[in-house]
């Protein structure tokens, strides 16, 4: 099947990325248009009608997270836009705002004015300089056609300085807020009391463009792709042991082998071109064994039978060559040394798996491990700590996936 | 080295004149200076403090909690990914030559966990511009300083 463009925008698309052109080939000055001459409410709306969920790994049902911010009290409002994507395996966001930063900006847009903000912030890692140029160009675009600035929405660009963590929504805040960007204990939640206590409204680049394309069309239209319980795309990023690595739009619903075979998609596996597994959703994701992917559809639902999930969208492929505890070894490292080290049983947990794993306990200690990482999943404050072990209990529960 | 603090504390508050006085400009504060000097040393983090009112302490904590402002001879830094994508196409390897490249050249080569570039695996960078597909002679070609690594 060939790629689903939507976000991405189509293979023929003429129009230079950052260009009034591009506003128009797009449909994003329509958007802006309609979205301009809706109450906040009918926005909000039409939002959850959509049925979008956050694309930057949690799924949240972006409407209902809209409707909080609406409803939150207070007069100041913010928007965030979250492309921190430091994620392992993760690069969609780069690609998207490298090939349409309009889209993800008009996005902010539409977010802002239904929540009636009128200052947003675009938190990008500190690695992506040459796509923080691109988005200061597109900004400036926008700021032409009056949508963006003092007068309408005002729209900061900030640069993170090297920090996984500060991709964690409420870590990101206190980065804003020329802090140490550590996690913040939730509830409360952003939503209520985010930047500054105000109320926040914070989305991956992913899901804003998904609202511009929406604000482009209509809900039928959106609902045309995807799959009844989850519609639309998904950006997948495709790496390792694929003959085409990359990103690839495809819709929710297709089935998971497909991505790594088609022809115009991963083209087939490279290596040994024997599968030994795949890692899904990032450093925290999911190993799934060849038979799991062959059986598995590109949504929520039917990954969850294998435990997994879709997460940032990172598809990993490992060839037969591949050590699984290498892998895992290797993720081991980078939570400690990604972990902020604010709780316990984070800071010490993920020092004391690191350990273990090179002391070959995966499989002489394989039930430490499982204590440690429930211990992690009750008791850490954020996300990392939580799912740190995440990866390493789907190994755990698929012994004849460790050897060599 | 008391002219050096002077020097610094003038050039600094200098760097902040057009940075509004809140804390929440402190990371872009803070990237000013990097871009300046390309190490945020002692006597920059209290030219910040000064000219931002805030305290010490807290400059000192914020710098030091951000892996690309960790930096301290002040070299040219060049990050290889040796995370997992990169690591398998051999960017251990590369790094290690790098290494023995480096020494006596005026950057400091360093480990990255993922760039964001698996695709275009091993992927590098040096604060600026990202290489991808690298390969030994781009990264000599960065650790020379040539513009089109
Ligand atoms: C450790 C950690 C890192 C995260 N990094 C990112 C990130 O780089 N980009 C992102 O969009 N979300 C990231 N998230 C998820 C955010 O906390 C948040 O859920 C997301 O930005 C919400 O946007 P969405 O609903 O549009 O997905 C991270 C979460 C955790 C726990
Ligand atoms: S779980 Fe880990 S990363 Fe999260 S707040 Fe605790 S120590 Fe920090
Ligand atoms: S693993 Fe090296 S860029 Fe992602």
């Amino acid at each position: 099947m060939p790629e689903t463009r939507r976000l991405l925008p189509a293979l023929h698309t003429r129009s230079e990325p950052v260009s009034r052109e591009r506003l128009t080939e797009r449909g994003f000055d329509r958007a802006m248009e309609r979205m301009l001459s809706m109450q906040p409410e009918d926005i909000i709306a039409e939002v959850k009608a959509s049925g979008i969920k956050g694309r930057g790994g949690a799924a949240f049902p972006t409407g209902i997270k809209w409707a909080g911010v609406h409803a939150a009290a207070g007069g100041t409002r913010y928007v965030v836009m979250n492309a921190d994507e430091s994620e392992l395996g993760t690069f969609k966001d780069r690609v998207l705002l490298e090939q349409d930063p309009l889209g993800a900006l008009v996005g902010v847009l539409i977010a802002a004015h239904a929540v009636r903000a009128r200052k947003a912030y675009c938190y990008i890692r500190g690695e992506y300089r040459e796509v923080e140029q691109r988005l200061a160009a597109a900004l400036t675009i926008l700021a032409e056609c009056g949508w963006v600035g003092p007068d309408a929405v005002d729209v900061e660009i900030r640069r993170g300085a090297g920090a996984y963590i500060a991709g964690e929504e409420t870590a990101l805040l206190n980065s804003i807020e020329g802090k140490r960007a550590e996690p913040r204990v939730k509830p409360p939640f952003p939503t209520n009391h985010g930047l500054w206590g105000a109320p926040t409204l914070i989305q991956n680049v992913e899901t804003m463009a998904n609202v511009a394309v929406l604000f482009a069309h209509d809900v039928q239209w959106f609902k045309e792709c995807g799959t009844p319980e989850t519609p639309g795309t998904k950006l997948i990023g495709l790496s390792g042991y694929v003959r085409h690595p990359g990103v690839y739009e495809v819709p929710f619903g297709y089935p998971m082998t497909n991505i790594i075979h088609d022809e115009d998609l991963g083209g087939g596996l490279s290596g040994s071109e024997r599968l030994r597994a795949i890692l899904l959703g990032g450093a925290a994701g999911t190993f799934m064994a060849p038979e799991e992917v062959e059986a598995s559809l590109l949504d929520y639902g039917s990954l969850s039978r294998y435990g997994a999930s879709i997460g940032s969208g990172a598809l990993m492929v490992f060839d037969d060559t591949v050590d699984l505890t290498w892998v895992l070894k290797k993720l081991a490292r980078f939570f400690a040394d990604e972990s902020c080290g604010q709780c316990v049983p984070c800071r010490i947990g993920t020092r004391r798996i690191l350990e273990l794993l090179d002391q070959e306990g995966l499989k002489t200690r394989a039930e430490d491990l499982r204590e440690l990482a429930l211990a992690m999943r009750d008791a850490s404050i954020c996300g990392l700590g939580q799912t740190a072990p995440v990866a390493l209990l789907s190994i755990l529960d698929r012994p004849e996936r460790q050897g060599a | 080295m008391e002219t050096d603090k002077n020097a610094v504390a003038e050039r600094v508050s200098r760097l902040m004149e057009t940075v509004p006085k809140d804390r929440g400009q402190l990371l872009p504060a803070l990237w000013r200076v990097f871009e300046e000097y390309q190490r945020i040393g002692p006597e920059m983090i209290e030219a910040v403090s000064n000219a931002m009112n805030i305290p010490y302490a807290e400059v000192f904590g914020v710098a030091s909690f951000y892996a690309l402002f960790d930096n301290a001879a002040g070299h040219r830094p060049i990050y290889v990914c040796t995370d997992v994508l990169c690591a398998l196409k051999g960017s251990e390897d590369l790094l290690a030559v790098g290494e023995d490249a480096a020494q006596g050249a005026a950057v400091a080569l360093k480990e990255s966990p993922c760039l964001g570039h698996c695709d275009g695996a091993p992927a590098m960078f040096d604060g600026h511009r990202t290489v991808r597909n690298a390969t030994r002679a781009s990264l000599m070609a960065m650790i020379r300083g040539e513009s089109h690594a």
